[in-house]
């Protein structure tokens, strides 16, 4: 199949997950949400354990996934939090995206990495762009939202 | 300054949070694909995952909210975002990052007109032009 059609799947699905948050958010509190989407995460494990293996990994590596993993986790409580105290959908979802700031910053000061030139707009854009997608004239609130969804 | 603080809405600070703890695991995943394939890492996180929603599982007691729809829209949610990073590592396999990173990295747009289309939410003119502006940035750091 072509590397395209991989890539839509990958925007389709990744897209329609930011709606499926906000509905679940809607009906079950932020810790639950962690929990189900993890079980989600746990379905696919059978699956992607037969198209490899974690052998030949350094216990460094393993350490190193795993305490990702568990950072994703938390991760994804935040954004659940997020969403259930009112933020929308449309404003949770690009604002979250804009992570990579804070990887740069990591990858900065621990890596000793300098930012491309790139890099710098990039920076300068997230920054103006989650300034500007935080102003909320009137904060719509969860319990508005239920009210006009669609379900 | 207390003041100031008080203005920001709680979601707002979650926010923040959450570009806090995803930069780190986009940090530590970093260190990691220097030896691990993409789906080891993506194995690797799955099993991480399990120690956070233990805990929370434990803060609650054991008693999980029971809204048949909220935990179908959960679950779903796991999935789709673990099987679109398969579809994404897919894509990786035959193109280059440059070029399939910046084009996943629209997805928000596609929420964004979900949430406009069945939320009902509307941007006001700001967060619109912060939308663009968040795109671009996005795009640029996957270049």
């Amino acid at each position: 199949m072509h590397w395209i059609i991989y890539a839509g799947v990958a925007i389709l699905l990744w897209g329609v997950n930011g709606l499926f948050m906000k509905l679940g958010t809607n009906r079950v509190s932020a810790r639950s949400m962690v929990i189900w989407v993890t079980a989600g995460f746990v379905v696919l494990l059978p699956w992607m354990w037969k198209m490899t293996s974690l052998a030949g990994l350094s216990t460094k590596v393993l350490l190193v996934g795993l305490i990702a993993g568990a950072v994703n986790g938390l991760g994804n409580w935040a954004v659940f939090a997020c969403l259930e105290k009112g933020a929308k959908a449309s404003v949770a979802i690009p604002l979250t995206a804009l992570y990579p700031l804070c990887t740069v910053a990591l990858a900065t000061v621990f890596l000793r990495e300098r930012p491309t030139g790139l890099q710098w707009i990039g920076i300068a854009l997230a920054v103006a762009g989650g300034a500007m997608l935080s102003y909320e004239s009137a904060p719509a609130t969860a319990q508005q939202e239920q009210l006009s969804c669609v379900q | 300054m207390s003041i100031e603080k008080a203005r920001l809405p709680i979601w707002l600070w979650y926010a923040l949070l959450c570009i806090f703890w995803w930069g780190l695991w986009g940090f530590l995943s970093k260190i990691g694909a220097a030896s691990a394939n993409p789906l080891q890492m993506q194995i690797l996180f799955t099993l991480g995952m399990l120690p956070v929603a233990i805990g929370m599982l434990l803060q609650m007691r054991g008693k999980l909210d029971r809204d048949r729809l909220g935990i179908s829209y959960g679950l779903l949610s796991g999935i789709a975002t673990g099987l679109g990073t398969l579809g994404y590592f897919a894509a990786l396999r035959e193109q280059d990052a440059s070029v399939v990173t910046p084009l996943t990295g629209v997805f928000p747009i596609l929420t964004v007109a979900l949430a406009f289309a069945l939320l009902r939410e509307r941007l006001n003119k700001v967060q619109m032009g912060g939308m663009l502006l968040a795109l671009a940035a996005i795009i640029t750091f996957s270049i």
